[in-house]
């Protein structure tokens, strides 16, 4: 990899550091599983009935995305986005950087690069969280058996991998919207819009057309185990080779780079 | 040698304004260069060409003798800068905003605590930039600007917002980095007295044109020619008589006789021939044009 892009995201890397985005993507990591821990010490029996059905590892997982595609993940993905790419606006850097030696193509891929494995540690996190919402009630009641059944890893992979490759195009789009727009607000309230308007659209014909629904509609699909008439991914990987070459193409077509 | 050199620069943001109009810079090597102008000048637009903050549309920029747009990265590798405002990561301590820099100009790390040395703020520990006051934020800017050892600084008006004190403190500053590191600087300010006591060249902008270029001597040089002699005497008219049988030039303005400058013996011999012709002399009096007043003019002009 060309050293200066390396340099470049250990920058982007060390800027995030006690920023707000770091402690979303932690909070956004840990915050359904302990909600899922505080639920399963109170109505025990929810977690009882999962431990009564055949697959438990499935099952626990399931339910645990079920808000995360929904609401958390693409909201996510719009506020941690949003706030990386505004950290030079809101400091008034995007001249320095721009008058340092790296080329624009450094900046703005590695800049994207710090969001996907800001995301991959958000998905870490969030499955550290699966196990640990599973497990440690067992720890306080003891009406609930600890969960010796085996981790089914490769359906784990999978769906992680599915769910993460479901949320790129949103990412990119967002990721554009972002670089383009000195004024917070507009980024962030058109990726709401975006979000709140593809779940609004779950029932549309073309649903499969917009990609902030994607994780949405993955998790209803998988949930009631139906063959997907399209294929999200492919859509998904295209949106994302789309907006991230026009969002590059935008980037370095600005006549005023600072 | 120049190592800034810009030919016919001309920019507009809209059709109707012309921002720069045919700017010819010229800034030696190893100069500090004062780049002064009224705000609105154009200062800052032709700074931001400068640095490829904004696209050329007409005209030729050089630095190093290369030109800009062929030679973007390696200009910029020899390239500090403060444009306006400092543009820190308030989040961030001086240190991590230093690592990140020293990490994009791949310097060696000991420069952070060399440049922070220089600057003055190496006691400011975790302390985060926003916490910073005014003139801290813009030492650990110019801190920023000289982690990779550049030979050259372009700094617009970084004395903006700064107490007396700590204008004199980035003045003594840029002279030690100028003189004991050989770094040329290229300072902008809309202020002649802010930075004449800083400059060993001056170039004035105004209204998108460049209305005088030179060393500051050549400056104050036109700044005695434009001096002028007071005489106050007894009989005015009967004095101007004597003073051009003298073959010199003399105007009566406002009860006082104007003369251009003369020198120490022809002053002599003109006060002797008038007291000698029965006139009193009152007062004579140089009267110098500040710096200031010769810059206001050129603006004005």
């Amino acid at each position: 990899m060309n050293n200066t892009f390396v340099n470049s995201f250990i920058s982007e890397w060390l800027k995030k550091r006690h920023s707000f985005a770091s402690w979303l993507v932690l909070l956004g990591g840990v915050f359904i599983p302990f909600i899922s821990i505080i639920t399963f010490l109170v109505y025990p029996k929810q977690l009882l009935n999962i431990h009564a059905s055949e697959h438990f590892w499935k099952n626990m997982f399931q339910d645990s995305w079920q808000w995360m595609a929904f609401m958390l993940l693409p909201m996510g993905v719009v506020l941690a986005v949003s706030l990386i790419t505004q950290v030079e606006f809101r400091n008034n850097t995007w001249k320095q950087l721009h008058t340092a030696p790296i080329p624009f193509a450094s900046i703005y891929f590695s800049k994207l690069f710090v969001l996907l494995i800001m995301m991959l540690q958000l998905f870490v996190l969030f499955n550290i969280g699966i196990y640990l919402s599973a497990v440690m009630p067992s720890f306080f009641n003891k009406r609930i058996p600890f969960p010796h059944y085996t981790l089914d890893f490769p359906f784990f992979l999978q769906e992680n991998a599915k769910y993460f490759i479901l949320c790129l195009p949103l990412l990119s789009l967002q990721y554009i919207l972002s670089l383009q727009f000195r004024n917070f607000l507009i980024p962030i309230g058109s990726g709401i819009a975006l979000v709140v308007g593809g779940l609004m659209a779950l029932s549309w014909e073309y649903s499969y057309t917009l990609p902030s629904a994607y994780t949405a509609i993955h998790f209803l699909q998988s949930k009631a185990a139906v063959q997907p008439e399209h294929n999200l991914l492919l859509w998904s990987v295209g949106y994302f080779i789309g907006f991230t070459l026009l969002g590059y193409w935008m980037y370095i077509s600005k006549k005023e780079k600072g | 040698m120049y190592c800034i050199e810009t030919k016919n620069l001309s920019h507009s943001f809209t059709r109707q304004a012309t921002v720069l109009n045919n700017v010819e810079l010229q800034v030696p090597t190893g100069s500090i260069f004062g780049f002064l102008g009224p705000n609105g000048a154009g200062k800052t637009t032709t700074i931001r060409l400068l640095l490829g903050l904004i696209e050329r549309q007409q005209g030729e920029i050089k630095i190093f003798d290369k030109l800009l747009e062929k030679h973007r990265l390696s200009i910029l590798r020899s390239i500090g800068s403060l444009v306006e405002s400092p543009s820190l990561y308030g989040h961030l301590s001086a240190v991590e905003n230093l690592s990140l820099w020293q990490k994009l100009y791949q310097c060696p790390k000991q420069r952070i605590s060399e440049v922070l040395e220089i600057v003055g703020l190496s006691n400011t520990g975790n302390k985060k930039a926003n916490r910073f006051s005014l003139g801290m934020k813009q030492r650990l800017s110019i801190a920023v600007a000289l982690l990779h050892q550049p030979a050259l600084l372009i700094l617009d008006e970084p004395t903006n917002g700064l107490d007396p004190n700590g204008i004199i403190e980035i003045r003594d500053l840029l002279k030690k980095l100028n003189k004991e590191l050989g770094i040329s600087i290229l300072i902008s300010s809309h202020l002649l007295g802010e930075i004449e006591k800083l400059v060993t060249h001056v170039g004035i902008i105004s209204r998108g044109k460049m209305v005088f270029q030179g060393s500051l001597n050549s400056l104050v040089s036109r700044q005695q020619k434009s001096s002028r002699l007071t005489l106050e005497t007894s009989d005015l008219e009967k004095s101007v008589k004597v003073i051009r049988s003298l073959q010199l030039n003399g105007s009566i303005e406002d009860n006082k006789i104007i003369l251009p400058v003369l020198s120490k013996d022809v002053i002599a011999g003109l006060n002797q021939k008038l007291v000698e012709t029965g006139i009193d002399v009152y007062e004579m009096s140089p009267v110098k044009k500040d710096l200031e007043s010769i810059f206001m003019e050129l603006i004005d002009n």
